[in-house]
């Protein structure tokens, strides 16, 4: 009747997740009872768990991510801890438990961490930085995100019913099979991570078409803001790459399920392929990541030095360049599976040709600041900081492109610190700075700056003391994912890298003592005007936080730097331009269908990991006829009346006002 | 009124006859088109497939050019059903779809064929699955 | 604004800040936008280029996961672990069957197409109905020949060639099979709504879908078939 699931699925015999778990379902339990009190309910229901706007639903990615980011640090921090503990010692983590702490850590921190993060970002600001009033297909991508969310809980249900996968973040075969991990875990990564893909190509598909089909008039190709070359360019790589994810671990899932033979040792099949196939997503997915990020930082760079960005035409190049060689490189994850001088060359070329497009950009930032006055905001510390750790990790990757090299440092402590370099340095703290920055936009008040730049010093300092002796201990010969240390020699170094650790939570409370202070003095941090930082582009147009149609008018733009245009030629005619002709709107209207759907997908996956038959077919066919009903309606949009319209925009034109009048006077002043 | 004019549900449109095409689509007004693109497509395709069946193992032409022919054949059937039936054109209005296209194209070629050569590569480095289990202890 | 501390000369300073993407070359950005090229320079497109395009985007992915199957076999296709290889399982007159009912169905749907923008309803029905006939004949010959197989032990769990020809020729007739279920809703909703802007749109992604399955039932029979029992 229930399959594979019994009482013995709860850990009780191990106290971390058993306590752990307890906590969370506490502390969910009172989140709910608290909102129950509070009559948030219909609040949160219309106007963020069935909304359809853009930025709504980037928020709520943002949110997924960051919780989940929390999750996998706390994996990271038992990790480092163990290693540290455990040097000619058992430690405090058995290696079951170990196997299951890396795996789950790497597959949140990518993808449900980093990957929520990154395609909250798009899902914000695209929109609003091309004119248009929301994504080409905003319903579809509130279903996105709610499927995104589901494979989050399942993942996080494994901590508590049942066990996750010991494979590693990617599960390669003869070990992901049946015979090797005969368990629930294998099952709960695949579940989970197909369910979440299939939402992030929804993002994909979305954003694509939207940046190549729906921009303002008058907003060429080569008049978008860098930030959208770059979400173009990264989801061309979901819509390219993620189908490569689905259809390999269907496979293995196929295997797992039906006793097929693509990966298995037996019968012909081929364990190598999988590794093959994997990594064909894999190197993508993590330019899926940064080139976001990338984006980011330009938008960040020229705001805060003054100038427009430099060379945009050859970012924009640069980009594109590296949206295709990133398909082009993908061996160099198993150079040292066999494949040969031949076909390890080739690789290990394109793979030193592909650091060409991120050092044009990295010339490119330095040189937008050169020249300009530079202030050095929070936004702007961790885009330095940002180009300092970036360009060694993109250096030790280019040493690990080499494949006699990577001979030697494959899976060693070498690669864990690489990784880790480009993606902290990179995507996470390109997140950070995004955050920083558009955070007024988003809700109105800035955060406050102070603990802004300790949380920025204590993660740089934090992340070099960490990684710095895993890259020694990489060289010294320390494979990665070790559960206990057989050499006295590393302990010294593990004791630093715990230390930064403990630098790396201080920052992390500094991320949170920072959100809390400035919650607490929102008023005091208000953005009035909407546009806090000097901005360039069409986002800063807008009040703090943006109406939900975006822009009463869209906007007709006539350069490149849309926003910068208009403020400029505001400054000079001392007055706004006219006020202009008000229509009725028409937006789409809020759906159910994304919780529905999402709800029915986790049940869905959860009958599927536990055996449970009867229960999966009875998901899926709700989920059908859900999705049938919501196809059968007939009314999709409504009309905002140009009264309404009319009494936004007024607002927003008096904001703009004041902050005419006093940019108007500091240009008098200076 | 035609479909194209009355759901402009966002703002912006352009002047009647100057449309933007997806794939597969074409104005109201061109319907009789669409049948003589159906039956050429149709026509085209039937003889195509007919040819790769009649060459497969036969002799009419050199054996070992066989598998080449059937490709050709193949993305000759393809390109038919592009450009008949889904209508790909070169026009301007076409260029995203062209560029879409071709961007599938391009990852479906390195995942084919590049997995082909590297696994072709490993076979031959590797040793067989099946010695490899006899090894274990 | 203040330029002091900057070594470059005051006016190749001045020629950067007002001329930051020119950098000296001709002049750009002045053109006017081609209208009804999609270049999205005239504001953003109609709904129906929205969705016919993003469902076009949606089928290259659906592609890749074809392509990753097609590599899967052509990886695969001897490793027949001393079982059946390709050649002994392809039946070419049943395929030839296949491919003319699913060429046959791939027309008539072009031509219902053809009458739903004509907005005639009756032919419409009558063309969509044939098109998901074809359809089902085609679903029913291949489960009639992978049942013929299994009784004579044939199974995917034989060998990794057969897993891999029954992967990516039953992931073919799940998407047709689905493609069947998907015609099925939207005759019924044709029959109810009539020709709304959404049902046509549907209607266009329904096009893309079964001729883009058509485009991969090409690459299958000549690969797998044709060419397998070539070998």
């Amino acid at each position: 009747m229930f399959g594979k699931l019994d009482l013995s699925a709860i850990p009780l015999s191990q106290p971390i997740p058993l306590i752990t778990s307890a906590i969370v379902i506490l502390i969910a339990i009172g989140i709910l009872a608290l909102v129950t009190v509070r009559g948030w309910w219909p609040y949160l229901w219309s106007e963020w768990i069935t909304s359809v706007d853009h930025k709504r639903i980037g928020i709520m990615y943002c949110l997924l991510g960051v919780l989940m980011l929390i999750r996998g640090f706390a994996d990271a921090i038992m990790m480092r801890t163990q290693q540290a503990i455990a040097v000619n010692a058992p430690g405090y983590l058995p290696p079951e438990h170990y196997n299951q702490i890396f795996s789950a850590h790497g597959t949140i921190m990518i993808l449900f961490g980093a990957m929520p993060l990154v395609l909250g970002f798009m899902n914000f600001l695209v929109p609003l930085q091309l004119g248009v009033r929301d994504v080409a297909f905003p319903t579809f991508n509130q279903v996105g995100f709610w499927l995104t969310a589901s494979g989050a809980l399942l993942v996080n249900l494994s901590l508590f019913i049942g066990e996750f996968a010991r494979t590693g973040w990617l599960p390669y075969p003869p070990l992901s099979q049946t015979t090797y991990s005969p368990g629930v875990g294998v099952d709960y990564y695949l579940w989970a991570v197909q369910i979440s893909g299939i939402g992030t190509l929804i993002t994909g598909i979305n954003i694509v078409t939207t940046v190549l089909k729906m921009r303002c008039r008058g907003m060429d190709y080569l008049r978008m803001p860098v930030f959208c070359w770059t979400a173009l360019a990264s989801c061309l790589l979901i819509v390219a790459a993620f189908p490569i994810l689905t259809a390999t671990l269907a496979m293995l899932t196929l295997d797992r399920y039906v006793g097929w033979h693509y990966f298995t040792s037996t019968a012909g099949g081929n364990p190598m392929m999988f590794v093959n196939l994997i990594w064909a997503w894999g190197h993508p997915e993590v330019y899926i990541l940064v080139l976001p990020a990338f984006g980011i930082f330009s938008e960040i760079f020229s705001t805060f030095s003054g100038k427009p960005l430099f060379g945009y035409r050859s970012m924009v190049a640069a980009t594109l360049f590296i949206c295709v060689v990133s398909m082009l490189v993908w061996l160099h994850h198993f150079v040292t599976m066999g494949a040969g001088a031949a076909v390890n060359t080739f690789f290990g070329i394109s793979s030193s040709i592909i650091a060409v497009g991120t050092g044009v950009k990295i010339y490119n930032w330095i040189f937008t600041m050169y020249g300009g006055r530079v202030r050095f905001e929070v936004p702007m510390l961790w885009s330095m900081g940002f180009i300092f750790t970036f360009i060694i990790g993109g250096l030790t990757g280019v040493l690990l492109a080499v494949p006699p090299a990577d001979f030697m440092t494959h899976n060693s402590m070498f690669l864990v610190a690489h990784f880790h370099n480009v993606i902290i340095g990179g995507v996470v703290f390109g997140i950070f700075a995004g955050t920083e920055y558009w955070f007024p936009k988003a809700f109105g008040f800035r955060l406050h700056a102070g603990w802004g730049k300790a949380a920025f010093w204590c993660a740089f300092i934090g992340f070099w003391v960490t990684f710095t002796p895993l890259y020694v201990l990489g060289l010294d010969g320390m494979t990665r994912r070790l559960q206990h240390i057989n050499f006295e020699e590393w302990r010294p170094w593990l004791y630093v890298s715990v230390a930064g650790i403990v630098i790396l939570v201080i920052g992390v409370i500094c991320q949170v003592v920072q959100l809390v202070v400035s919650i607490r003095n929102r008023d005091r941090l208000r953005d009035t005007t909407g546009d806090p930082w000097d901005g360039r582009s069409l986002e800063w147009a807008t009040p703090s936080p943006p109406p939900f149609f975006n822009f009463a008018v869209m906007p007709n733009v006539e350069g490149e730097e849309a926003y910068w245009g208009i403020k400029q030629k505001a400054i000079e005619t001392q007055q706004l331009s006219p006020e202009p002709q008000y229509h009725p709107i028409e937006m789409p209207i809020n759906s159910p269908v994304g919780i529905y759907t999402a709800f029915f997908s986790t049940v869905f996956g959860f009958a599927m990991i536990w055996y449970i038959w009867w229960l999966a077919i009875a998901a899926l066919v709700a989920a059908f006829a859900g999705f049938v009903v919501f196809a059968w309606r007939d009314v999709h949009e409504f009309e905002v009346p140009a009264e309404e319209v009319a009494r936004v925009e007024r607002a927003r034109r008096a904001s703009r006002e004041a902050l005419l009048e006093r940019l108007s006077s500091q240009e008098v002043g200076s | 009124m035609s479909d194209l004019e009355r759901d402009q549900s966002l703002e912006g449109s352009w002047s009647h006859g100057e449309h933007d095409h997806s794939p597969g689509d074409e104005p109201a007004e061109d319907a009789g088109h669409w049948i003589r693109n159906a039956n050429l497509g149709l026509g085209f395709s039937v003889l195509l497939t007919v040819a790769a069946f009649a060459l497969a193992g036969s002799d009419i032409i050199y054996p070992p050019a066989v598998p080449v022919a059937l490709i050709v054949l193949a993305i000759a059937q393809m390109g038919v059903h592009l450009v008949f039936f889904l209508h790909i054109t070169t026009g301007p209005d076409n260029t995203n779809n062209v560029l879409a296209l071709v961007f599938g194209v391009m990852v479906v070629f390195l995942i084919v064929l590049g997995s082909i050569w590297i696994m072709d590569h490993l076979t031959q480095n590797m040793m067989p699955m099946e010695k490899m289990i006899e090894m274990q202890p | 604004m203040s330029d002091a501390g900057l070594p470059a000369s005051v006016e190749a300073l001045h020629r950067v800040q007002q001329d930051p993407h020119r950098l000296g070359h001709r002049a750009h950005g002045a053109r006017d936008p081609r209208p009804g090229t999609g270049q999205g320079a005239t504001g953003p497109a109609a709904k129906r280029i929205l969705v016919g395009y993003g469902f076009w985007i949606y089928l290259l992915s659906d592609i890749v996961i074809f392509s990753c199957f097609f590599a899967a076999f052509a990886v695969q296709r001897h490793a027949t672990a001393g079982g059946p290889t390709v050649g002994d399982i392809v039946d070419i007159p049943r395929v030839g069957w296949e491919t003319a009912v699913l060429l046959l169905s791939s027309y008539t749907c072009m031509l219902s197409f053809a009458a739903s923008n004509a907005r005639n309803l009756l032919w419409t029905q009558i063309l969509l109905l044939l098109t998901g006939l074809l359809g089902l004949v085609f679903v029913l010959l291949e489960l009639q020949e992978f049942v013929d197989l299994a009784s004579r032990g044939i199974t995917p769990q034989r060998s990794a060639m057969l897993t891999s020809f029954f992967g990516l020729v039953g992931l073919h007739g799940v998407h047709v099979t689905a493609g069947g279920l998907w015609l099925a809703t939207m005759m019924a909703q044709i029959q109810v709504k009539g020709f709304r802007p959404e049902i046509n749109h549907r209607l266009i992604c329904f096009n893309l879908f079964w001729h883009a399955l058509d485009i991969v039932w090409i690459g299958i029979f000549t690969i797998v078939y044709l060419m397998g029992a070539v070998a």
